[in-house]
């Protein structure tokens, strides 16, 4: 009950968030952002073909009137169809949502996965060759550029110039194997760079419970270092870990990665969210936005209902 | 929550037939082929670009299609019958279809069968062009041309409201009465826009018809997404043989590609067509070379001095010409800078002096655009520029015509400022707009740097980007911007394309961009835009060609030569923009 009527607190904060961040995309897409008129009109189009179009897209309406339609938008979980392509835009969504969503997991797993294994390590051996031999590989991830590591990693195992074992391109996904055969490359590339990231961050966190009181006083009564490490630090810090991991949850279902999909051809949202940007469909920048701001709302409520069922002693107030 | 829903079906639905279309079976033949870009809709309503275009074309059918190896470019009949009757005055237009051809099978039909194409569903796909909420890309190309069709369209009366310019005389005979000759007519009608769409299924898929086409084309849309197109072929296309004569084979020119072969087979060759959309050039390049991927591709402009033995004559080193076919073509279009003519500072001025100075200022500039630098530098050497807008291969291209306008003479452009009274303190602020990217400030530095050797002070020629190409169409068509370069694909192989561009008549916002307004030229303009091919009309096309040449509005023109390249398993003659519809006589032999 207590779970509850927080959650439900919750979210009525969340309302003027929602509210704040809607406006001010929304300002800022309808005065900053592109307009779709001159991409839609033909060849040769009259002033009348140019004022028929912008009447259609809704630009000759007050913005009050835009925003509040934007509102009922949101409210109706109905975005309406895209200017582009004329396809509903939930329809769009409902096809590229689950391929990223396929892409990033791994990549989400792996970079989080290695990078804590990689950090407990490094705590432990703070200082010695191990741990330095692990923050020289982060730092090296951190450092090249996503770009590259995706062009070199697709010369190495893609292309008849290297290795030659998974596809360049595409998404003919029938099969568990295939989808190994598809996912591998890209979640090598993305692990590659977040790993750095990932294992320099819960390396910090961590340092600082090697050197606790506790857990010296543990390491004096001779308990397994592995337990140590797994039951007792690293539980410990779960909370900053979950955070950072938690956060990146809607990145992973609506952000996608532009340039994973770019470069291997993959028809995910990210793709579609650059092409609505870069062509001013609002439809689809409207529907991607509120989806986002909604999962982060959501986000907010689930970390602090994680940190109670990770830590009891907080209170949620 | 509809969403969410949707989106857990849809991750379980990954697992297991997450492709975005059946696999190909074993046996069956599959052409893989790769574009740049991608097309956001298959409407004939909305065809952006020739991406679009190319798919509309496989699965809709078009009264006309061009001939597949034809050069320079010549109609046939496809579901027409054969040629129209075209009355004596050029006015009327009487087509006969072909009968017995039908629709594929669509639940928007009675008991989800198709039914035969009929002379109505040409008028009804011509008249959706012109109902205002459709917004249609192609109604410029018939608009104030068909009898009462604008009319029609702006009084909304509905589809059963006749159109004095198009009826269906019977079954399988349409008439089109023309408000003047318009003797580009039957090439719009080959155009993806003329594609002809069933109502049943118009009226069942609304707006969604850009994603759910249902046409009666040789192939049928499997899927579409941003990454891939399926195509696989219409098991009940009706009976069309390769004609490889009459489709202007030549054994000099294509002996080697293996299409003597496809002789007398029936259309298409292919079980599936699989159109990738790559925008990475690398990505492209890795999968066209990687052998089960791609069939074909072109040579990335980074790659070229991998990849060629030699640029004059273009030559593959051996390690490619074993592996590949290649053919070199331009672009059936081309690139240019233009003036914007309603620009004081550069374009007309009401005081007449000052207009022969900003004459003499755009044409000093184009002395000192240096094309040859251009095209080796960013162009990788490869093509050569043209003077004027029309460009090779079209009728009133000159080739005798003076190569001046398109070579560099700096010592000229001097002189001409000098003599005009332009200097530093005096020349204005000279601005060169584009679309932000990497390349195009490559191409203001380089454009900077030859407009300091003709003396004009660097920090006086200024960069203005614009962040997506809507904002620069708009800034365009506002007519903001002093200059403004562009590329122009021709829609159909006649200069009249191109002569529209600067008919006073069409200024901004319609094509005419730079806002030229010439009584000379507009005059020119009318006569040949009305009038059959003839030697009269290639005489008035040079004339209204060399106007824009003397005038200096534009500096142009250059076509951006690409080096094709497919599989040796592979039988096609590739090429571009105009033509459409040419899936049908690829063939790909199993390996």
């Amino acid at each position: 009950m207590h779970f509850l009527r927080y959650t439900v607190r919750k979210i009525l904060y969340g309302i003027p968030l929602i509210l704040g961040v809607t406006f001010i995309s929304f300002l800022l897409m309808v005065y900053f952002g592109p307009e779709q008129t001159y991409t839609l009109l033909g060849k040769n189009p009259t002033p009348e073909d140019l004022e028929n179009i912008r009447r259609q897209l809704g630009y000759d309406l007050p913005f009050i009137t835009r925003y509040a339609q934007y509102l009922q938008e949101i409210f109706t979980f109905d975005f309406g169809y895209s200017a582009s392509s004329n396809e509903r835009v939930l329809d769009i969504l409902a096809r590229t949502v689950p391929v990223s969503i396929m892409v990033s997991i791994p990549g989400f797993l792996l970079g989080n996965g290695v990078g804590i294994c990689l950090a407990l390590c490094a705590a432990h051996f703070r200082g010695l060759w191990p741990d330095k031999l692990i923050m020289f590989f982060s730092v090296f991830g951190m450092s090249v550029s996503l770009l590259i590591v995706i062009i070199g990693f697709q010369m190495i195992f893609c292309s008849s110039y290297g290795l030659n074992w998974f596809p360049v391109q595409g998404w003919d996904v029938d099969s568990f194997f295939d989808y190994l055969k598809y996912v591998t490359v890209p979640t090598m590339a993305t692990s590659f760079v977040a790993i750095g990231y990932n294992t320099r961050f819960f390396r910090s966190v961590l340092v600082e419970e090697i050197d606790s009181d506790h857990v010296r006083t543990m390491k004096a009564f001779g308990i397994h270092p592995l337990i140590i490490i797994i039951v007792h630090v690293l539980q410990n810090n779960l909370i900053p870990i979950l955070t950072r991991m938690i956060f990146t949850i809607p990145y992973i279902l609506i952000g996608g990665s532009i340039l994973i999909e770019s470069f291997f051809a993959i028809p995910g949202v990210g793709g579609v969210t650059y092409d609505a940007i870069s062509s001013g469909d609002l439809p689809i920048m409207k529907a991607v936005i509120s989806i986002y701001t909604l999962l982060y709302v959501g986000v907010l409520i689930a970390t602090d209902l994680v940190y109670r069922l990770v830590d009891p002693r907080v209170e949620l107030g | 929550m509809v969403l969410i829903l949707k989106l857990l079906i849809g991750l379980c639905w990954i697992s297991v037939t997450a492709s975005a279309a059946l696999p190909a079976q074993k046996d069956e033949l599959v052409y893989r082929h790769v574009e740049d870009g991608a097309p956001s809709s298959v409407d004939p309503l909305h065809i952006q670009n020739t991406y679009a275009n190319s798919l509309v074309t496989a699965i809709y059918d078009t009264l006309y299609e061009y001939k597949y190896l034809k050069q320079p470019f010549e109609l046939k009949p496809n579901l027409a019958a054969s040629m129209p009757k075209v009355s004596e005055d050029g006015l009327v237009y009487t087509f006969k279809l072909k009968s017995g051809v039908k629709f594929t099978d669509d639940p928007a039909f009675k008991d989800g069968k198709g039914r035969e194409v009929v002379a109505e569903d040409f008028v009804y796909s011509l008249k959706r062009h012109f109902i205002k909420s459709n917004r249609s890309n192609g109604k410029w190309l018939w608009q104030g041309r068909i009898k009462g069709l604008d009319k029609w369209g702006q009084e909304s009366g509905g589809y059963q409201k006749e159109v004095d310019g198009i009826k269906a005389l019977d079954r399988f005979t349409v008439q089109v009465t023309l408000v003047k000759p318009f003797p580009q007519f039957l090439y719009t009608l080959a155009l993806g826009y003329a594609a002809i769409v069933p109502r049943e299924a118009d009226e069942k898929y609304g707006k969604q018809i850009s994603v759910h086409p249902v046409g009666s084309g040789p192939f049928v849309l499997e899927s579409l997404s941003s990454t891939k197109a399926v195509l696989v072929k219409n098991s009940a296309y009706r009976k069309e043989i390769f004609d490889i004569e009459l489709h202007g084979y030549e054994e000099a020119k294509h002996g080697s590609t293996g299409i003597a072969k496809l002789s007398g087979k029936q259309l298409p060759l292919v079980d599936q067509v699989e159109v990738s959309y790559i925008k990475q050039p690398s990505s492209l390049w890795n999968s066209f070379t990687k052998g089960n991927e791609i069939q074909y591709g072109w040579v990335p402009t980074v790659q070229l001095d991998q990849v060629l033995a030699s640029r004059q004559p273009l030559k593959l080193k051996k390690d490619f010409s074993d592996r590949f076919h290649m053919r070199v073509a331009s672009d059936f279009g081309y690139v240019y800078l233009e003036f914007n003519m309603n620009d004081s500072s550069i374009g007309y001025h009401k005081d007449p002096e000052q207009n022969k100075r900003n004459h003499a200022l755009r044409c000093a500039i184009r002395k000192g655009f240096d094309w040859q630098n251009r095209i080796d530098r960013m162009y990788h050497g490869i093509g050569e520029a043209f003077p004027g807008i029309i460009p090779p291969g079209v009728d009133g291209f000159d080739p005798s015509l003076s190569r001046e306008s398109v070579e560099l003479d700096v010592n000229g452009a001097k002189q001409l400022l000098k003599k005009h009274n332009w200097n530093a303190k005096t020349l204005p602020n000279l601005y060169y707009s584009g679309v932000n990217s990497v390349d195009f400030r490559k191409f203001f530095v380089q454009f900077r740097s030859w407009m300091s050797r003709i003396g004009y002070p660097k920090e006086k020629v200024k960069l203005k980007t614009f962040a997506t190409f809507g904002d620069y169409s708009k800034a365009i068509k506002d007519g903001r911007l002093m200059t403004h370069s562009m590329g122009w694909g021709l829609d159909y192989p006649d200069a009249e394309n191109v002569l529209q561009l600067y008919y006073g008549p069409n200024k901004s916002p319609g094509s005419n961009s730079s806002n030229f307004n010439n009584s000379e030229y507009n005059e020119i303009y009318r006569q040949a835009s009305a009038m059959q091919p003839s030697v009269k009309r290639t005489e008035l096309y040079k004339k209204a060609n060399k106007i824009l040449i003397d005038e200096c509005v534009v500096i142009a023109g250059f076509s951006r030569t690409r080096v094709h390249l497919w599989h040796k398993n592979v039988s096609m003659y590739p090429t571009r923009e105009v033509l459409g519809n040419y899936f049908k006589y690829v063939n790909v032999k199993p390996l």
